[in-house]
């Protein structure tokens, strides 16, 4: 029933303004030719492929802690399987870094699937614990285990960097930029089709409710490993691809400031909304830059931002812009005769919370 | 009066259940509310007690307007309300959950003395006084539910369905001890299915049917009537 | 033999302090259905008051460890006030509330960290000095330790048995409404219950800090042994915490002694696992509905 009734005015997400679409594509591959022509250009193109790779990383997240409900603390521990990986083939075996790199997505979810298959059964608290003991000893493991892995606690320096060929010649960042861009694209492209499937409804369902969920024949235990496994798939290629452009990899990747870091992406930026953690990544990555001199200052203000967002405006900044700015352009009829309906997922959400708190009351 | 409602509703998200009920208590009637399942008894009792918070109307209670209050400070002023389906606290001992029920001050300086008013009034939890409340069957889990309703210094008692799903010998005992309680001065408010045990417990009687009281009188003529309890209640 | 007696010694020493971290989480857990990831925070809150109690102000370490508790209580009220109470009762409390106190961990942490820098600090012994008895060292502050924590476990066991607050905290996490119905005031008891959770963590925090060496992110591996003491003890019920807390210590004690500090958190997430596997509700937990 709630699964049907998102048509596409009450569920603008599904379709996307292609005008808007296509012209910051446009933007995107012509930039770096731009660029390249200011002096501050190669550092804003740095950047940019900064963004490209984050935003996959908070956007997968997103996927796993925002729509299904899945409290997994592990997605920087999957993102660095996927860098020691390609890393040491490529440092210390001589693998080719485009055959290793290719690897990472897969390695990345067999490791989803070595936690999701004990935990994702479990109840929520035991997933926050479990995948952050994963995301302890793995950092344990890097900076304890053999050399080749931990290079003596200061992890891989000089990674092999990806060779594209004679473009290489040129300058490593444009090639870069590019692989970057494509990859963002293709990793936006793939979440925003979960988002629009009735599976994404579904997931949807279950973080809100999984006693719903249930009385709706959802298998929850393979949805959350699917998902889980789903956003491991592009954590990991996102922690290869870093790893080959930024030539090392190191433990600090597992300090909890970096957690908090894309943790604050995704709920600033609005978790459980597909624009909500890319507009956090750019917001973010803006700030991290703006705010160098705070440095210790930014962890307070981070911190006390995710609270705040937390009990004041759940839902992120994000979904608050994106309705503040469609009541802007659009004619005032539309948003009174359907107040929520640009809430879009969370709308189902209510409902069945609602009633399913109902029931409980009634019960008594 | 004790109890003074005006204009309450109530209801479960958008929807309505209670419309606009009107109903006054005399200290130490005893008033029962009749209704088929489903039309609004348990939203009423609920209501009252503000565990179901009211959508409009005003509430007095003892001379003082609680509309408004909180479930715990309604409780406080006296007002105790025993729940459908016992609402026990199942991991704590039968002795531990009475003693619960003495909860608010005054009461609780005088809780030994309650609990063997208690005991004696409901022996069968004297012998399971160790015992976990989840562990009980289902009359005892009810004697204790009233058990505990009894521990407070109530000023009136309300008792959603005492009867429900226990077994008929149950019935009749249960019935008898709230008839005691009744005789000893105590308000009663309390909602049934069915008029077959509450005579003598009756001062007034009150039929309500799709959350509006529909007929309302004294229990002998009401009780008497037995043709439009049918009707009424089927 | 002197090896096995040296663990279970260890056992107890880390038992106990890991007992008084569960503990609080426990209760949170049972009576607001939040899981607190500030705790750590509270931990190492606790520990940096009883140090500058002792260092700048100059009390001894017998004042300081009030001192620790009613700091660590404080913040503890203010974090219900501010952050919990007003998420009380909406949708998608669990996720919410989760990200809020991760929040207030990061922000406590980078707070301890303005304050106080980096370097490492350690809260002195009340007694110094240690005993030998059957070829195990015990060092005296060890027992003050123990004793301390031993004290206060008992003090909580009884006081949420028979006290009124105590029970009222009990009734409240097992039937919320029909505590309400009996005249408890729900959210004064959830402030009761941060506040005594947070002073708690706060103790622990100034005890194992005169073992352990004190910095800002000090407070996070022992909310994540806390956190494991919670589960396996089974989630909100008390006795099981206690039991685990001590049965958590002893083993990672003896895998210290046997295989090798490296090895002690890891193999406690292998045992965990497999409990959780074989008993999903702990040691003493009741099942209940998936909620969080």
């Amino acid at each position: 029933m709630a699964v049907e009734r998102i048509d596409g005015a009450a569920a603008p997400w599904r379709a996307p303004r292609w005008g808007a679409v296509s012209f910051l594509g446009l933007l995107a591959l012509l930039l770096p030719w731009v660029l390249l022509r200011f002096g501050a250009g190669s550092f804003i193109a740095h950047m940019l492929i900064m963004f490209f790779l984050w935003s996959v990383v908070a956007q997968s997240w997103n996927l796993v802690l925002g729509v299904s409900g899945i409290y997994s603390f592990a997605q920087i521990a999957l993102f660095a399987v996927g860098g020691w990986f390609t890393g040491v083939l490529s440092m210390s075996f001589g693998w080719n870094p485009w055959f290793s790199v290719a690897l990472t997505p897969l390695v990345a979810v067999v490791a989803a699937l070595l936690i999701g298959l004990p935990t994702l059964r479990l109840r929520g608290v035991y997933v926050v614990l479990l995948t952050l003991a994963f995301h302890e000893l793995l950092r344990n493991y890097v900076t304890n285990g053999p050399r080749i892995i931990s290079g003596g606690g200061y992890g891989l320096i000089g990674v092999p960097r990806l060779d594209f060929g004679p473009l290489s010649a040129v300058s490593h960042l444009i090639p870069s930029y590019y692989l970057a861009l494509l990859f963002f694209v293709a990793a936006t492209f793939a979440i925003w089709w979960i988002f629009q499937s009735p599976l994404g409804a579904a997931f949807s369902a279950l973080r809100d409710s999984e006693g719903y969920a249930v009385g709706r024949g959802i298998n929850q235990f393979r949805i959350k490993l699917f998902l889980f496994s789903f956003s491991a798939f592009f954590t990991g290629l996102a922690g290869g691809l870093m790893t080959h452009y930024l030539g090392s990899i190191s433990q600090s990747i597992f300090a909890f400031s970096v957690l908090i870091n894309v943790l604050a992406m995704i709920v600033i930026g609005g978790w459980g909304s597909f624009g909500g953690p890319i507009f956090g990544t750019a917001l973010l990555l803006g700030l991290q830059e703006g705010l160098r001199e705070l440095s210790d200052f930014r962890t307070l203000v981070l911190g006390l931002a995710l609270a705040l967002v937390a009990v004041v405006a759940p839902r992120g900044l994000w979904p608050m812009l994106r309705d503040g700015f469609r009541r802007f352009l659009d004619e005032p009829g539309e948003d009174t005769s359907n107040p929520s309906a640009a809430s879009g997922p969370s709308q189902v959400s209510d409902e069945s919370q609602s009633a399913v708190v109902e029931s409980r009351s009634v019960d008594e | 009066m004790i109890l003074e409602v005006e204009g309450l509703e109530a209801g479960y998200g958008a929807a309505t259940v209670l419309h606009n009920i009107d109903l006054s208590m005399a200290e130490g009637e005893g008033v029962v509310v009749l209704g088929p399942n489903g039309h609004g008894k348990t939203t009423l009792l609920r209501a009252i007690s503000a565990v179901t918070k009211p959508t409009s109307g005003t509430l007095r209670f003892a001379g003082e307007d609680v509309t408004g209050w909180r479930p715990d400070q309604i409780a406080t002023a006296g007002l105790v309300h025993i729940p459908q389906g016992d609402a026990l606290f199942p991991e704590m001992t039968v002795e531990d959950n009475l003693l619960m029920g003495a909860f608010v001050k005054p009461a609780w300086m005088s809780r030994q003395h309650r609990l063997e008013r208690v005991y004696e009034l409901l022996p069968t939890l004297k012998d399971r006084r160790r015992q976990l409340a989840n562990s009980l069957s289902g009359g005892e889990r009810r004697m204790l539910a009233i058990g505990r309703g009894l521990m407070a210094e109530a000023k009136l008692l309300m008792i959603d369905e005492p009867s429900l799903g226990l077994a008929p010998l149950l019935i009749e005992q249960i019935y008898d001890q709230i008839r005691a309680i009744k005789k000893s001065g105590l308000a009663i408010l309390l909602a049934d299915e069915n008029a077959d045990h509450v005579e003598g417990l009756a001062d007034r009687v009150i039929l309500l049917e799709t959350g509006l009281f529909v007929r309302e009188g004294p229990a002998e003529t009401l009780l008497a009537d037995e043709a439009l309890l049918a009707a009424y209640l089927g | 033999m002197s090896e096995l007696l040296q663990a279970v010694w260890g056992g107890i020493l880390s038992g106990s302090v890991y007992g008084l971290m569960a503990i609080g989480l426990t209760l949170i857990w049972g009576a607001v259905r939040l899981l607190n990831l500030a705790h750590g925070a509270l931990y190492v809150v606790g520990a940096y008051a009883a140090w500058t109690a002792i260092n700048l102000v100059g009390f001894s370490l017998v004042v300081a460890i009030p001192v620790a508790v009613v700091a660590a209580g404080a913040l503890g009220f203010l974090l219900h006030t501010v952050v919990i109470r007003p998420m009380l009762g909406r949708p998608g409390w669990d996720s919410a509330s989760i990200i809020a106190t991760v929040g207030v961990a990061i922000a406590l942490q980078a707070a301890t960290l303005l304050v106080f820098g980096p370097r490492v600090k350690q809260i002195p012994a009340v007694v110094s000095g240690s005993a030998v008895v059957a070829s195990v060292r015990i060092s005296y502050q060890g027992l003050v330790i123990v004793a301390v924590a031993v004290i206060a476990l008992a003090a909580l066991y009884f006081y949420l048995r028979s006290s009124r607050q105590g029970m009222a905290i009990r009734a409240v996490s097992q039937h919320m409404d029909a505590a309400a119905l009996m005249g408890v005031p729900v959210e004064r008891t959830y402030a009761l219950v941060m506040v005594i959770s947070a002073g708690l963590a706060g103790l622990a925090g100034v005890l194992l800090s005169s073992l352990l060496f004190l910095s800002p992110t000090s407070g996070f591996t022992p909310m994540i042994i806390a956190l494991l003491v919670t589960i396996f003890g089974g989630l909100g019920s008390v006795k099981g915490t206690i039991v685990a807390a001590y049965l958590i210590g002893l083993l990672e004690s003896s895998v210290q002694v046997y295989l090798g500090g490296a090895l002690a958190l890891p193999v406690l997430f292998l045992f965990i696992i497999v409990v959780l596997i074989v008993r999903p509700n702990g040691l003493f937990g009741v099942a209940e509905a998936q909620r969080l």
